[in-house]
């Protein structure tokens, strides 16, 4: 049966390369059917794989080394990519699929432009399935087939986590078809509003997905791995970081080449920047040359691989831009104050902080080049980072408004005086009412300021409340998108510099205190689950006199996979979380203790939340306004536009 | 120093210390940017490792006897090294690339992006001013 997957997939990888050859000779019709083809094939080879998971096929390397037959069925399927082979095979049926999607809907009434776009991702797919078949072949069987898996890493075994790569692909991959837009129009030479309108449609499709992956695998740490938190700043993740950002930087500078033509050169680099991310995303990940906590299944020979791809496409494409770039026209003059120059402003600070994040994450390597041992984590990105990404989001709610062109700004005062009011109110109720750092208290301040000034920009698009339902959809997403931000901001801040952790070490019948909660521990007990048992700790707690709630933090242990993880007990409060997780035995003075990680994470809820909202955000952005609207009715819109 | 260093040994030996809230939160602070050593990229506020939970009880016996947070990083990266500290001191031309290279960036752009800007102006009489909202249809 797997043979037949593998067959399937030398054929995609055939059909692929044909597609490449067909589509840069500018064959559309040709490289259409061969897309979807290859797509065929590769949902055939990847069927397979996940068809040997089903049936705990252990003859099939890839089964055996991570798969168990007592794994719950749902996690077999998952196990399929929660590995390094296996998500390699799903990057490229994604790889495909967005060729075979592109075949069906891209529009432009250019069909060289069109075939040249299939050609440029069919030679992407045709490089993913080259890595696939000749570095990290799934399909190998072994000769001795074991009786049972050395089963799936337990920590994977868990809802969010086995969409997380999917959809982190979705994002990665979404935006090889960018890349490859970007590139058939180099080639092209032409960079034009049409254009943008298409891949602002594209990018879409890669970024709403890529925010979600990274939310699933953010709250996945942060119930998971028992630490309380939801970010690092660890390499894994800020190589899911890049390709976010500029894809954020990307989508504003879209709309710029969309509406007025502007920026075009500046749109294609970063339509090419965001796949070159996307793949150096990976090869951090898989070479593990970078430690981290997250990354399973790392090999550096494939690392070298895959960095001697992303130099072949990125500089390919990057040498195409220089050759091409110059061609590219321009849109309508402009100054510095101007929608224009506030979207350059705000692409800047895209563009600085993923150069932050790339130095950050990259510098210890460096250094190690010249022989030193050093870290760089969370209090480097705090000081660089963030108080760069706070100029944009000061900014903001001011510029929102400009005009294209030029704009006369006669109120600017009234903006600083509603900022500073902001600032000196927060700072003083963070501080004196919550206890918070002087910084913290600002920044929930620019937080409310961010939600505050969208919502204040929703109106005064709408003239007058009523009508803000009738704003076409982009401007909701854009509303949306940055409300979500603001409400990230708010929960971000506050749950960093309010959080509080505590490690306990109790002894049955025991109380502690923390965060004015009482933590009473009951009982200790051991109990079995269909591939791990577990020692299960059951506590009371409450708030002041209110009624004691039960919480009970796992920590289990895998036989199979001969490894321990810990299973949080969270306690959603209006707040924030009270968050329990179980840690070791010991024998102090001779009794025996108990250790626990307590938390209390307030807002917690608004950091995921945020994130989601600025995702739906970003959808409504790109989704276009219905047709039937009737001549006649005048629209929110065109009425605030006179 | 020594006889500070040994003092200090003698204390975390002998069991918790009591903090004040403030002192607390600085401790708490310390401990996430100060790495594990037995770990893979985890700071000691997040280990459940031995040798996280004796770093731990450094940090707020340190922070109980008044040392300041630079005193504290100090120590643990004079104990073990630079490794240990998330954040990267500021010392050599090296450090320098890595602290203010962000920024510098930043301000080489907005004066590259200004500039270009600059050379290619129209004069401003000439330049149409146009709402963003008519054109946010137009398609």
């Amino acid at each position: 049966m797997i043979e037949i997957g593998h067959f399937a997939a030398i054929l995609a990888f055939a059909l692929s390369i044909a597609q490449g050859i067909q589509g840069l000779r500018g064959q559309q019709s040709a490289a259409a059917t061969l897309a979807l083809a290859a797509f065929a094939a590769m949902a055939l080879a990847f069927g397979t794989l996940i068809y040997a998971f089903i049936r705990s096929d252990f003859s099939v390397a890839l089964v055996a080394n991570h798969s168990h037959t007592l794994k719950p069925f749902l996690y077999k399927i998952a196990g399929t990519w929660g590995n390094h082979e296996g998500s390699m095979a799903l990057w490229c049926l994604v790889t495909l699929g967005f060729g075979a999607v592109a075949s069906l809907s891209l529009k432009t009434n250019r069909p060289v432009f069109e075939a040249r776009a299939l050609g440029v991702q069919g030679w992407v797919g045709a490089g993913s399935l080259a890595y696939l078949l000749f570095a990290s072949s799934p399909f190998l069987r072994i000769d001795d087939p074991p009786l049972q898996g050395a089963s799936l890493n337990p920590l994977l075994q868990d809802p969010a986590l086995a969409l997380h790569p999917p959809l982190l692909y979705l994002g990665y991959v979404g935006y090889s078809f960018v890349f490859a837009l970007a590139a058939a129009a180099l080639i092209d030479g032409r960079v034009d509003r049409a254009w943008a309108k298409t891949v602002r449609g594209w990018s879409m499709a890669a970024f709403a997905p890529l925010t979600v992956g990274i939310l699933l695998g953010s709250i996945w740490a942060y119930y998971e791995l028992g630490w309380g938190g939801w970010w690092f700043w660890d390499p894994v993740e800020n190589a899911s970081l890049m390709p976010w950002l500029i894809g954020a930087a990307l989508m504003h500078s879209l709309i710029v080449t969309e509406k007025r033509g502007s920026f075009a050169v500046w749109s294609v680099l970063l339509a090419v920047l965001a796949f070159c991310f996307s793949i150096l995303g990976a090869f951090l990940v898989r070479s593990g040359i970078l430690t981290s906590v997250h990354a399973f299944a790392v090999d550096p020979t494939r690392g070298f691989v895959l960095l001697n791809g992303l130099l072949l496409f990125g500089g390919a494409a990057l040498a195409l831009f220089a050759v091409r770039a110059h061609k590219i026209k321009g849109g309508p003059a402009w100054t510095a104050i101007s929608r224009e120059g506030a979207l350059m402003g705000n692409n800047l600070v895209f563009a600085v902080v993923t150069a932050t994040v790339l130095l950050g994450t990259l510098f210890p390597l460096i250094a190690e080049g010249f022989g030193r041992q050093m870290s760089v984590g969370e209090p480097y990105f705090r000081l660089t980072f963030v108080p760069i990404m706070c100029l944009a989001m000061v900014a903001l709610p001011v510029v929102q408004a400009w005009s294209w062109g030029k704009m006369q700004v006669d109120a600017l005062w009234k903006w600083v005086v509603a900022f500073v009011g902001i600032c000196i109110a927060f700072a003083l109720l963070g501080v004196g009412v919550f206890d918070i750092p002087l910084f913290a208290g600002l920044g929930v301040g620019l937080g409310f300021w961010l939600v505050g000034g969208s919502i204040l920009e929703l109106k005064r698009r709408a003239i007058v409340w009523p009508r803000v339902f009738s704003l076409p959809a982009r401007v909701w997403g854009m509303t949306l998108a940055h409300v979500g931000l603001g409400l990230f901001t708010i929960g971000a801040v506050v749950e960093t510099s309010a959080r509080y952790e505590t490690t306990l070490d109790l002894a049955l019948g025991e109380q502690a205190e923390i965060a004015g909660w009482t933590v009473e521990f009951d009982a200790i007990n051991t109990v079995e689950g269909p591939n791990w048992y577990a020692d299960r700790a059951t506590l009371s707690v409450r708030r002041l006199s209110g009624a004691p709630i039960t919480l009970e933090p796992d920590k289990r242990y895998y036989p199979a996979a001969r490894m321990p993880t810990t299973e949080t007990a969270i306690h959603k409060g209006v707040v924030g979380d009270l968050y329990l997780a179980l840690g070791d035995r010991r024998v102090i003075d001779g009794q025996v203790r108990w250790t626990f990680r307590a938390y209390y994470n307030p807002l917690i809820d608004l950091v995921f939340l945020g994130v989601m909202v600025m995702a739906i955000g970003g959808v409504l952005a790109v989704v276009k306004r219905p047709a039937r609207q009737k001549a006649g009715v005048k629209s929110a819109d065109a009425v605030a536009a006179e | 120093m020594k006889a500070l260093l040994l003092s200090l040994i003698f204390i975390a030996q002998s069991g918790s210390v009591t903090l004040s809230q403030s002192e607390e939160a600085r401790a708490q602070a310390l401990m996430r940017e100060i790495r594990c050593v037995a770990c893979e990229n985890e700071p000691i506020s997040q280990s459940a490792s031995d040798i996280a939970e004796n770093m731990r009880v450094r940090v707020r016996t340190m922070v109980a006897q008044g040392a300041s947070d630079q005193q504290v990083r100090d120590w643990f990266a004079g104990r073990y090294g630079e490794f240990v500290l998330f954040r990267p001191k500021a010392q050599g031309p090296m450090d320098y690339l890595l602290w203010i290279g962000p920024f510098a960036l930043l301000l080489a752009g907005a004066v590259l992006g200004f500039g270009i800007l600059r050379q290619r102006e129209a004069p401003v009489a000439e330049i149409e001013s146009v709402a963003p909202e008519d054109l946010a249809d137009s398609s």
